[in-house]
């Protein structure tokens, strides 16, 4: 520190620290936007960033185009509802980045033993999951929300009056809080899942599995139920099979009008009520006793 | 901090006779009834402190239950004058720690490593980012930091796993085998490290070992578990006073020799192609040297070794077994 050793870069002594420590409310939000950097493949190298931004690209895509099919069309009626948003391109993309990204959240951190390091600082067990939770959930939320706000602005910019534009709105927020509740509850099955394996193509394998597999049961009861092979009553309590078929179920249940991927549930309702709390259970409570039973050092 | 815990802190920091590490009958039983920690008492002053041990002593648990990861299952503990089981997380705050095994992501930069693991400790950004140049500076790590960890050397990673340590400014570092998978240069390095950080730094260290030979020249104390009980815990000076050799080498008459000094009461055991004795104290070196002058035989060497300490404990901590164990295996050798 003083003038004659600056002869020497490398022995300047130690220092101690005098400023402020941040408590840990602030220590597990700044592991959130570090988990959250990572589920885009910032802070990586430029490898780790083509899943993400092409799976975003691909998201945003439908609604850049949407907006100029409005403003070229005479009426500017819009051609993509909000609350369903091209369900079959929205699942496929999410698996695929869900898959991809997950692992990169909680899956990296078992395979490389770095779990000691994060509990051996003061935070808790249960901090470490709800940090990269949280993050998980605002990566989704981007990935979902981002084409509908793009799709809105590209609407309401063809609009002239103020009605029009609240009568936009209003169609928005249903979609937007449809979102929410994707991001919520894939979140939590996601990286339940990603948190299985320390090595990322069983993580990545079993994020996939699970949403392809239990998406695509679910598809073929619906379509056997819907051709009269188990009546009615099958096509409507198929979808309780698949995450994606409960919140298009729920949606349908809360109101949604827009035609689904699932049958209208009518009376069933309740079931995919059920079932989304189901899950979203199992994904969030499972990912907190995965991570209190992981051992330490 | 409460007011309570700057208090705290401030004892600690006045009042030196106040240990860093404290035990009382500390007892850690696992489910299956394992016994890794049986009623220890232990008091560890502010220095650097060897704990050693063979593997399954209750090193690992130790270390574990100091940092308020584990509960104990009954007894007391305290580290820096705060209680393991309640202040966990004042401890982790000025506490480093620095796990045996591989702990490192292979595809992010040591900068960007230590800096996040620096904001985990609780440091704001910009000085998260300072203290991760400085603390890796400090290891030795200079242009290298700035690339991949998979790239590394052991060497540069045990560096990198002692930088991540030093980062939030302990007041203590729990190091737990930290010169493992090193080559020996690595080793020395290491070492020199420790004792760099010891003594400039003025950071109290508790160092993890199942290595005393090369522990030893690095620690002002030691604390020796075996089976989850204290063996030994005392100043090294104290320990290695009572374990001094001397190696006498002959080219000739080494019988003669031998049977001289087990006349004068020094038994001498066969080591390598000479003789050890035992030195209690400065009379015994004359011994040797009368015995040497009167027989007048051609010396070849006349060494003083310190023994090992490793040999001292391989036996329940008694010297004169191991002593003897290790002349008798090296005659018959």
């Amino acid at each position: 520190m003083s003038a004659d050793s600056a002869g020497v870069i490398h022995n300047i002594g130690y220092r101690s620290y005098q400023g402020e420590r941040l408590g840990r409310p602030q220590i597990v939000r700044a592991l959130c936007w570090y988990s959250l950097r990572s589920a885009f493949g910032f802070g990586r190298g430029a490898k780790a960033k083509i899943v993400p931004v092409l799976t975003f690209v691909v998201m945003c895509v439908p609604a850049v185009v949407s907006a100029v099919v409005i403003a070229l069309s005479s009426n500017h009626a819009r051609p993509v509802s909000y609350d369903t948003y091209l369900s079959a391109l929205r699942i496929l993309v999410l698996i695929v980045f869900m898959a991809a990204q997950a692992p990169d959240l909680v899956s990296r951190d078992l395979r490389s033993h770095t779990l000691p390091l994060y509990f051996a600082r003061p935070i808790k067990r249960i901090d470490y999951p709800a940090a990269k939770l949280a993050a998980f959930i605002i990566a989704l939320l981007v990935m979902i929300e981002i084409p509908l706000l793009i799709l809105y602005l590209g609407t309401v910019t063809q609009l002239h009056s103020g009605s029009q534009v609240w009568h936009e709105t209003k169609a928005l927020i249903p979609g937007l809080l449809v979102g929410l509740a994707w991001a919520v509850l894939l979140a939590g099955l996601a990286l339940l899942f990603a948190s299985f394996s320390g090595r990322r193509a069983y993580a990545t394998g079993a994020v996939a599995i699970f949403f392809f597999l239990t998406l695509t049961l679910s598809r073929v009861l619906i379509q056997i139920g819907q051709q009269g092979g188990g009546g009615q009553g099958l096509a409507k309590t198929a979808g309780l099979i698949s995450p994606f078929t409960v919140l298009d179920g729920v949606r349908q249940w809360l109101g949604g009008t827009s035609p689904g991927i699932v049958p209208a549930p009518g009376g069933e309702g309740v079931l995919y009520g059920l079932m989304f709390v189901v899950f979203l259970v199992v994904g969030v409570g499972g990912l907190i006793a995965r991570y209190r039973r992981v051992g330490v050092a | 901090m409460t007011p309570d815990g700057r208090a705290a802190k401030v004892d600690t920091v006045t009042n030196a006779q106040q240990p860093v590490i404290a035990a009382g009958k500390l007892t850690k039983r696992y489910q299956g009834s394992v016994l890794a920690l049986d009623e220890l008492t232990v008091a560890i002053p502010a220095g650097v402190t060897a704990l050693v041990g063979a593997n399954g002593a209750g090193k690992s648990t130790l270390i574990k239950i100091l940092l308020g990861l584990l509960p104990a299952t009954s007894g007391t503990a305290t580290v820096l004058g705060y209680d393991c089981a309640t202040d966990g997380s004042a401890i982790r705050t000025h506490t480093g720690y620095m796990p045996e095994h591989d702990c490192l992501p292979s595809d992010i930069s040591a900068t960007e490593f230590v800096t996040h693991l620096g904001r985990m400790s609780g440091l704001p950004a910009t000085a998260a980012k300072e203290r991760a140049a400085d603390s890796l500076r400090h290891v030795g790590l200079y242009e290298e930091r700035y690339r991949s960890m998979g790239t590394y050397s052991t060497g540069m990673k045990q560096r990198v796993k002692l930088a991540q340590a030093l980062v939030g400014d302990p007041r203590l570092l729990l190091l737990d085998e930290p010169t493992n998978g090193l080559d020996p240069a690595g080793r020395s390095a290491m070492l020199d490290l420790i004792t760099r950080i010891g003594s400039e730094f003025g950071i109290s260290i508790l160092v993890a070992s199942h290595l005393l030979g090369e522990i030893e020249q690095i620690c002002d104390h030691l604390v020796a578990l075996d089976g989850g009980r204290l063996l030994r815990a005392d100043t090294i000076s104290a320990i290695t006073r009572s374990s001094e050799f001397l190696l006498i080498e002959v080219d000739e008459g080494s019988e003669l020799l031998a049977a001289e000094l087990d006349r004068r009461g020094l038994a001498p055991v066969g080591y390598q192609r000479g003789l050890l004795v035992q030195l209690a104290d400065d009379a015994d070196h004359d011994t040797v040297r009368d015995v040497l002058a009167d027989l007048a035989l051609p010396v070849n060497r006349l060494e003083q070794r310190r023994h090992r300490l490793e040999e001292l404990f391989s036996d329940v901590g008694s010297e004169a077994v191991a002593y003897e164990a290790k002349g008798a295996a090296d005659v018959r050798g």
